[in-house]
Parts: structure tokens; C-alpha cells; sequence
């Protein structure tokens, strides 16, 4: 009941600061152009000729139908990932910094319920949110493309599924910066900056090769398995719509865990504070 | 646990004028003293915030204890600690040393909150939330059912004036209707210990009145009171027993009336157009106010000399009233001495 009510507070404030409907209208335009935009003659399971907004597009002659679907929503995964745990963390960066606002914070603490429970009923209804609004994007343009093209690729929607763990991980570290700072532009701007930082340690392996120290290079292999990966994040959702390549489950699983253990962090920061 | 029933009176032009039954203060304070269950204890609580830069002694080493149905004053300039000891007698902060408890539970357990209403000072509800929703996520939390919540939420907006208005965004109220929702929201669960920073903040001199009335009602219902507040005049009017914290520090902890007892100074007033001579005056230090004699003596025997004196002139007295100090009085009295000290 309690956390239920903390995730209709975190949908209401969505609705209220228009992050709802902004995210409806983006998807739904995105859709729209999906349905009336995007023309496809296909002729014995393979693309005969294709258009976007009425202007033909080159393909190699004789290209399977499968091929050129799974391109097309592994190139939307890829931009799903970059961008929509982007605005998903933009959305999100102020949940944290405006419950812990003084004469809100006080508000919600005195009242029978936990600081864990109001912590954690709070990021429920964030995941929800975000999932939502995946859910609807991603089935969106998985229905659009399959009742068009007849492939139904359902590895797209794992993807989505793989996009939203990535964001409660970065969800994780922003409650844990909200919690610690109080501050909207921290919580946004430091998910962002591991985000980009996570992204050279995907070659830490040579990077540390050319340290010139032994603790150099422990920092770098040790700030490649604490932090989020997300080059190879990235890439392992295009291979996931793809159907190729081997998934990496380490990188996927230490990100969690990264996540998970700044919620940890951000809890019980949470329960010793003095407001 | 404040009644909001039909008998209880609204927010209103007309609310002023049912001043409602209110037990005399004095049988009412004998009456609890007699049961003396401690409801709110506060043990050698002392708090320190620390900083890279420096540390602040907030509290130091405060003791003090609230008794069911009383309605208690905490009294101190800026700064003197109140709010962080409301805070901490709430869960909210946590004490550096010393215990509290609130109906024999630690404030840090959720379970120790349930049916303790808190009006903090300076509040800010979320400014997407109605009224009407403000009440119902702070009853959900509360963890009371849907149907107590729309009863309550009905019965509380009627009584703090807010029914025409419950629909309408927080973020469009004003300071003194938000303070009026505040006050509905902590009377939610039907508290049995109500917390109240700065109850009068920002509110206007009508609506000081109905705030107070409400509280006189909750207290004459057996809820404990427990306010914080500079308007020492409010205090005065609502609290059985005010305690007076100075720079962290617990200065005087007594009742309101044994504060404020009749002092050593007296209104004399004479028989209309009689006037005391200026001379006799002077050598008691007494003066002339308002066609009064006021006078401060060092003891009665002096006020007796000072009374044959005016019969020795002929003049006739109608009346003498020893005068009450004012808790205001009293209060900038104790912080002076400490100062001075």
C-alpha cells in the first residue's frame, strides 16, 4: 500500500511536470513516421525497393527480408540505448534532490513508514515509468515493423528489456548522488560523465599495457569493473536484435551489480542522515 | 484524537465565534498530573553537526518529559535548538548522544510514528500535488484505508476551510492555506501526539484564532500538544507547560502558570477623578498609567504602607490587582540572565 502510493506520487509528478506526455509525444511521433513514412515492397521474402518520406533507398539486390529488418531495429536499439537512457536520466535526476528538499523530506519521514520503504517505493515507480515508456516504444515499433515487413523479431524487445536493467543501474548510482548531494545538476550530469568515462575503459586492457605504473594500471582495470560498461553494453544490445554474436554477462552483470550497490549505498546514507 | 465531526467547528467567519467547551486549564493540568503517563521523554539529548569547517553544538545534554493530554511549549530564540529537537522526538534527525522516546518507542522505528501528527515549519508539499492528493498520499503513508482517507480528507478540508479549494494545485495556494493543509494533514491519522513547528507561520490574525481553537479542541480530546513557536503570546494561551531552550541548552522547564505568577507589582485604581499626589507616588516609585497607579514594592508590608498613605489623603481605592508577568517577560528575563552570566 505504502510503496504503492509512493509509485502513483512518482507517476503523478511525471504527469504533472509533462515528462509523461513529452515521452508520449516523442514515441508516438517516432511511430507515426515508422507507419506513414517508411514504404517497403517485398517480393519472395526479399526487399524489392524501399522509401522514407517518399525518397527511394539503395539496397544490394536480392537482400532477405530478415536481414534488412534486423539492421533496421538493431541501427533503433542502438540509438534506443544512447538516447533513451539519456532521457530517462533526465527525467529522473530530480526524484531524489526534491523529496530530500527541506520541508518535503520532513513531510514524508514523519509519517509510519521506513526510510528503505521510501527510497525504494520511489525508484519502483521510476523503473515503472521508464518501463512504460519502453514498453511503449519498443512494442510500438515491434508491432509497426512486423505487421509490415512480417518478420517478427522479438530479440528487439529483450533489447528493451536490456536497455531498462542498464538504466536502473545508472538509476542506482543517481539516487546515490541525489541522496549525497541534494542536487538535480549532480544527479543528471554525474550519470552522463561515467557514462562517457565508461566508455575509453572499454580498452583497458591496452591502456594499462602502456601505464607508467603499477597502481596507473590497477586504476584503470579497477575503474573498468566498477563502472557501468557501456561500449560493450551497446554493442551487446545491437548483437541481441542481431541474433549474433556471443552476449558478454560480465559486462551486463557487473553493471547490475554496480547499480545495485549504489541503491545499497544510497539507502543507508539515506537512514543515517540527520534532516 | 481530534473529532472532526459535525460539532466541530469550521474554518470560518462564523468558527471564531464558537469558542467551543475547554476545560479550565488549571483542573485539566491536575487532572493528567494525577495519571502522569509520560508520553514524550527527552534524556541528556545532546546533538552536534559536524562539518569539514567547524562544529555546532545544537543541543546540549536537554532532559524533559510531556505528560498524556498536555499541550507543551518549546521556547528559544533562532537558533536555540527547537526545531532540531522537534526533529530528532520525530525520526528525523538523530541525536549525537542521549535518548528520546514518544509513547515509549525510539522515533527512528516507523511503528513509532503511527497516530503522531507533525506540522513542520517551513514545509513545502509538492507543488503538483491538489490539496485533496497531498491528503491522500499522506494518508496512504500513514497506512490508513481508502474509505478513512476520503473521510477524513473531507472532514479535515471542511474543518481548516480548504473544501471549495481541495481540487485545486498546491502550487496555486497560499502561505496561509498551505499552512492550513499542513495542519489538516498532521490531524490525518487522528494523532495521539501532535507536533507542531511554528504552528501560526505566516498565518493571519483570524486564522491564528481558528488554528488555536483547533488545537484547544484536539488537547480538550486527549491528544498531547507539542508546539514550537516564537509568538510566546499563543504559546501562552495553548500550553499547560512551556520549557525555554538557550543556545542548545534547557534554561527553565515549569508550567505557564507558574511562570507567569502574580509578581510583586499592583495596579492601584482610585476612585473615578481622584488622583494621588505626585510627591507620594514618587517616594514608592509607583507612576501613573492609563489613570492607574502602577507600583512595584520589595514585598506587602510596603504595599499596605503605600495603600494607608492614599486613605491617609482621603482618597478612596477601588480597586488593587496584582499584576502577571508575561511569558514574554519571563522569557527575555531568563535569556538576559543567561546572557549575563
Amino acid at each position: 500500500m505504502k510503496v504503492w502510493a509512493l509509485v502513483v506520487d512518482t507517476w503523478r509528478e511525471a504527469l504533472a511536470r509533462y515528462t509523461l506526455l513529452g515521452f508520449v509525444i516523442v514515441s508516438s511521433l517516432f511511430m507515426l513516421m515508422l507507419t506513414f513514412a517508411l514504404n517497403l515492397d517485398i517480393v519472395d521474402g526479399t526487399l524489392a525497393a524501399g522509401s522514407l518520406f517518399g525518397r527511394a533507398f539503395d539496397l544490394p539486390g536480392g537482400t532477405p527480408i530478415e536481414t534488412v529488418v534486423t539492421t533496421g531495429e538493431s541501427a533503433f536499439a542502438a540509438m534506443l540505448y544512447g538516447l533513451g537512457i539519456f532521457l530517462a536520466v533526465f527525467a529522473t535526476g530530480s526524484q531524489v534532490p526534491n523529496l530530500v528538499h527541506r520541508g518535503t523530506v520532513d513531510l514524508y519521514l514523519s509519517r509510519p513508514v521506513s526510510r528503505p520503504a521510501l527510497l525504494l517505493g520511489r525508484f519502483v515507480g521510476a523503473v515503472t515509468l521508464v518501463l512504460a515508456n519502453l514498453a511503449f516504444l519498443c512494442g510500438g515499433v515491434f508491432l509497426i515493423i512486423s505487421l509490415k515487413t512480417g518478420v517478427w523479431n522479438l530479440r528487439l524487445l529483450a533489447a528493451g528489456g536490456m536497455i531498462a536493467l542498464v538504466f536502473c543501474s545508472y538509476l542506482g548510482f543517481m539516487y546515490l548522488i541525489g541522496v549525497l548531494s541534494g542536487s538535480t545538476p549532480l544527479s543528471i550530469m554525474l550519470p552522463y560523465a561515467i557514462y562517457v568515462l565508461a566508455m575509453p575503459l572499454a580498452a583497458h586492457d591496452h591502456i594499462a599495457a602502456v601505464a607508467d605504473s603499477r597502481l596507473a594500471a590497477w586504476t584503470v582495470h579497477g575503474l573498468y569493473w566498477l563502472l557501468p560498461k557501456s561500449v560493450e553494453l551497446g554493442r551487446d544490445v545491437v548483437q541481441l536484435v542481431m541474433g549474433k554474436g556471443e552476449l558478454s554477462v560480465t559486462a551486463l552483470a557487473t553493471t547490475l551489480v554496480f547499480g545495485l550497490g549504489c541503491l545499497a549505498a544510497a539507502v543507508a546514507v539515506f537512514q543515517r542522515r540527520s534532516y | 484524537m481530534v473529532a472532526a465531526t459535525p460539532g466541530v467547528r469550521a474554518w470560518g467567519p462564523s468558527g471564531s465565534e464558537n469558542a467551543g467547551p475547554n476545560p479550565p486549564k488549571a483542573a485539566y493540568v491536575v487532572a493528567r498530573v494525577g495519571e502522569a503517563v509520560t508520553v514524550i521523554s527527552v534524556e541528556e539529548v545532546s546533538k552536534e553537526f559536524r562539518s569539514w569547517r567547524r562544529r555546532v553544538q545544537a543541543l546540549a545534554g536537554v532532559s524533559f518529559e510531556v505528560r498524556q493530554g498536555e499541550a507543551f511549549g518549546l521556547l528559544g530564540a533562532n537558533g536555540a535548538g527547537k526545531t532540531t529537537l522537534v526533529k530528532i522526538l520525530l525520526g528525523l534527525a538523530h541525536p549525537t548522544s542521549g535518548r528520546v522516546t514518544v509513547r515509549g518507542m525510539e522515533p527512528v522505528r516507523a511503528r513509532a510514528r503511527r497516530r503522531v501528527g507533525y506540522l513542520p515549519e517551513g514545509h513545502r508539499f509538492p507543488g503538483y500535488l491538489s490539496g485533496e492528493a497531498a491528503m491522500r498520499l499522506f494518508g496512504r503513508l500513514a497506512g490508513l484505508d481508502e474509505a478513512t482517507i476520503g473521510r477524513r480528507t473531507r472532514e479535515l478540508l471542511a474543518l481548516v476551510g480548504l473544501s471549495d479549494r481541495g481540487g485545486d494545485r498546491i502550487s496555486r495556494y497560499s502561505k496561509g492555506m498551505t499552512q492550513r493543509l499542513g495542519l489538516a494533514c498532521a490531524l490525518l491519522d487522528e494523532p495521539e501526539v501532535l507536533f507542531l513547528d511554528e504552528p501560526t507561520d505566516g498565518v493571519d490574525p483570524v486564522g491564528r484564532r481558528h488554528i488555536r481553537d483547533v488545537l484547544l479542541d484536539a488537547k480538550a480530546a486527549g491528544t498531547t500538544i507539542f508546539i514550537n513557536s516564537h509568538l510566546l503570546s499563543e504559546v501562552e494561551r495553548t500550553c499547560d507547560r512551556v520549557a525555554i531552550l538557550h543556545q542548545g541548552r534547557l534554561l527553565r522547564e515549569a508550567g505557564v502558570d507558574d511562570l507567569t505568577h502574580p509578581s510583586q507589582r499592583f495596579r492601584i485604581r482610585l476612585e473615578e477623578r481622584q488622583h494621588a499626589p505626585l510627591e507620594l507616588l514618587a517616594r514608592f516609585g509607583a507612576v501613573t498609567l492609563d489613570g492607574h497607579i502602577e507600583v512595584a514594592v520589595p514585598d506587602l508590608p510596603t504595599l499596605n504602607h503605600l495603600l494607608d498613605e492614599l486613605r491617609s489623603q482621603r482618597l478612596l481605592i477601588a480597586e488593587v490587582t496584582p499584576q502577571r508577568a508575561a511569558l514574554e517577560d519571563v522569557f527575555i528575563e531568563l535569556v538576559r540572565e543567561e546572557r549575563g552570566a
